[in-house]
């Protein structure tokens, strides 16, 4: 196309779009929802994986390491080397349990030693009254169970004293437990003090992990270890990695479900719109095929008017879906989310297709026009 | 009379729609130069007969020769160019673009025969006593003057033929005055027109009137 013919082109394309103003900011409007939807969907959908696994961890443990068939105890060393050998990033927390009856002045109680430091991503939701023991090296302070803590008639702050023998060891407690299942009956300590006062150094009763299991690995990785570790007892907890599976599968699949609409709604809206451009511009093409246009140049005036309008749909769109996407994820996971890399080509991509759908058929009405019967008025 | 002279026939021409035939072994010429009038009663063939002659529509059976071409010989694109080209049209609605100016409006036309040009559209316009309405829209234009822009439209491409539809259909007595001056101004240039009206006062101003009754010429 020569210049003054591309001007004469665009002119054409720009006047119209401007005539035909109110139509088009339907158009807009209809594209803009459409790629917002998508945009945000999809940059929840790409950034749900990790956002999900951070709010599934805080239910618990996911990954159980204990002795096998035969009973008994394992080495604290075996499940450091396992631990060490794991996948980078795949364990995000872990903590060995020793448990062991020890006496008190007043009862008998239930010990557990566990790594704190491990022990506390791993139980997000414990409700504590008092503190965490936040480092593993404690030794003076202990934490206990809310009914422990209700039968030995003690609190916060106050000193439980353990009895062997003739030894005695004063524990301060740090902090009083509400878990809802047997925790609320123990008193827990560091493992080392747990294990010098079982008299079994270098021994763990079993181990509690959590695995990143977005993608299933927890699976993968527990038949390796299965290989590896024969002697040991080693499964995911599938009551809460298959749920995390389950309830990321449905989520993403809820979500795709609701962009799948919203596009089909705004292709429709779209046709619907265009189609109405079309016919009120009947004679418009009808006139210019009359003078000589070719349907090529009727159809690429429509896909210019569209495109620019889809162009600019897609840019408010993807804008308003960055917005809306930070809204889902705050109302959500109560973060931020991050945009991936495939979120913009995606809305682009689909943004387009919506808009190349909906203006197929008025395009077909338009080439199909005889320009006789309209410019006679029939 | 000379072949040469000769700027459009029909020969045997039948155009139907479905059962009913709008056009009934129609055989005519018109001589290059000539101001002709198609003329009869609504239903009589005459629009149809101009829209097969502007290839805007197609024959069912016979033959039609513009300008020495069969159109039988041509598909879709050559009827397209030999529109853009050949073929000038003046509507009685006169159909001009609502968001184009009289000069973009006429400047239309040359867009789509080749490249357009400014300064011969302005011309055009200019020589028809529209140089001071150049940039209005047509919602700012007489009906008479809107006519002009469709006339000055139908010829800045210069092409050998121009059909005029009703052309003063639409216009008042002193517009309508206006408009079939500049026909026979043109036709004294020398340039062939061929004018469909069911008006005799207009049918007057044509060298020739070929009268149309059920698709067949009567007279």
């Amino acid at each position: 196309m020569a210049g003054a013919d591309r001007q004469m082109f665009w002119l054409l394309v720009r006047r119209a779009l401007r005539m035909k103003l109110a139509r088009i900011l339907v158009v807009f409007a209809a594209l803009t929802v459409g790629a917002a939807i998508v945009c945000a969907m999809a940059a929840v959908y790409f950034d749900i994986n990790a956002k999900m696994s951070r709010e599934l961890r805080t239910f618990g443990a996911n990954f159980y390491v204990g002795p096998g068939d035969s009973g008994g105890l394992l080495d604290e060393d075996t499940f450091n080397r396992l631990v060490a050998e794991a996948p980078p990033g795949l364990v995000s927390a872990a903590t060995p349990y020793l448990y062991g009856t020890v006496r008190t002045e007043l009862q008998k109680v239930v010990l557990a030693g566990v790594n704190f430091e491990g022990l506390r991503p791993l139980s997000a939701y414990w409700q504590v009254d008092g503190d965490w023991i936040s480092v593993n090296f404690d030794d003076r302070n202990a934490m206990l169970g809310v009914k422990l803590a209700a039968q030995l008639e003690t609190g916060v702050g106050r000193e439980i004293i353990l009895t062997r023998d003739t030894e005695r060891k004063k524990l301060r407690v740090k902090g009083i437990v509400e878990a809802g299942d047997t925790t609320d009956s123990l008193l827990i300590v560091n493992l080392p003090v747990a294990q010098e006062w079982l008299r079994l150094p270098g021994k763990i009763s079993h181990a509690l992990l959590r695995v990143d299991n977005g993608q299933g690995q927890a699976e993968v990785w527990a038949k390796q270890l299965r290989q590896e570790y024969p002697e040991l007892d080693i499964k995911p907890i599938r009551r809460v990695s298959a749920a995390e599976g389950q309830v990321l599968e449905k989520i993403k699949g809820l979500m795709g479900l609701v962009a799948l609409v919203i596009l089909v709604l705004s292709t429709l809206c779209v046709n619907t719109t265009l189609t109405a451009i079309v016919n009120e511009r009947a004679t418009e093409f009808a006139l210019q095929k009359a003078l000589g246009a070719r349907h090529s140049g009727i159809v690429l005036q429509i896909v210019a008017e569209t495109a620019l309008t889809a162009s600019a749909a897609m840019v408010s769109g993807g804008a308003l879906g960055f917005v809306l996407a930070q809204i889902l994820g705050q109302a959500v996971f109560a973060s931020s989310i991050e945009f991936r890399a495939p979120v913009l080509p995606l809305t682009v991509v689909l943004s387009l297709l919506v808009a190349l759908i909906a203006v197929i058929l008025p395009i077909r009405r338009a080439v199909q026009m005889e320009p006789a019967r309209i410019l006679k008025g029939e | 009379m000379n072949n040469n002279d000769i700027v459009i026939e029909t020969r045997g021409l039948t155009k139907s729609f479905g059962s009913v035939i709008a056009l009934n072994q129609l055989s005519i010429q018109i001589r290059r130069g000539e101001f002709v009038a198609f003329m009869g009663a609504s239903g009589s063939g005459k629009t149809t007969l101009m829209n097969i002659l502007t290839c805007l529509d197609t024959i069912s059976a016979g033959q039609v020769l513009i300008d020495g071409q069969d159109l039988a010989d041509l598909d879709e694109e050559g009827r397209r160019a030999l529109r853009a080209t050949k073929i000038g049209l003046v509507f009685q609605q006169f159909h001009l673009i609502p968001y184009l100016s009289a000069l973009e409006n006429v400047m239309l036309a040359q867009h789509y025969h080749s490249v357009t040009d400014e300064a011969a559209a302005r011309k055009i316009l200019t020589d028809i006593g529209l140089g001071h309405r150049l940039r209005h829209l047509p919602s700012a234009l007489s009906g008479g003057e809107q006519q002009r822009v469709c006339i000055a439209r139908a010829l800045v491409n210069e092409p050998p033929l121009l059909f005029a539809d009703e052309p003063t259909g639409n216009l008042d007595e002193e517009n309508e005055k206006i408009v079939l001056g500049l026909l026979q101004e043109l036709h004294g240039q020398g340039r062939t027109i061929i004018m469909v009206t069911h008006n005799p006062d207009l049918g007057a101003y044509a060298d020739r009137i070929i009268r149309l009754h059920h698709g067949r010429v009567v007279e």
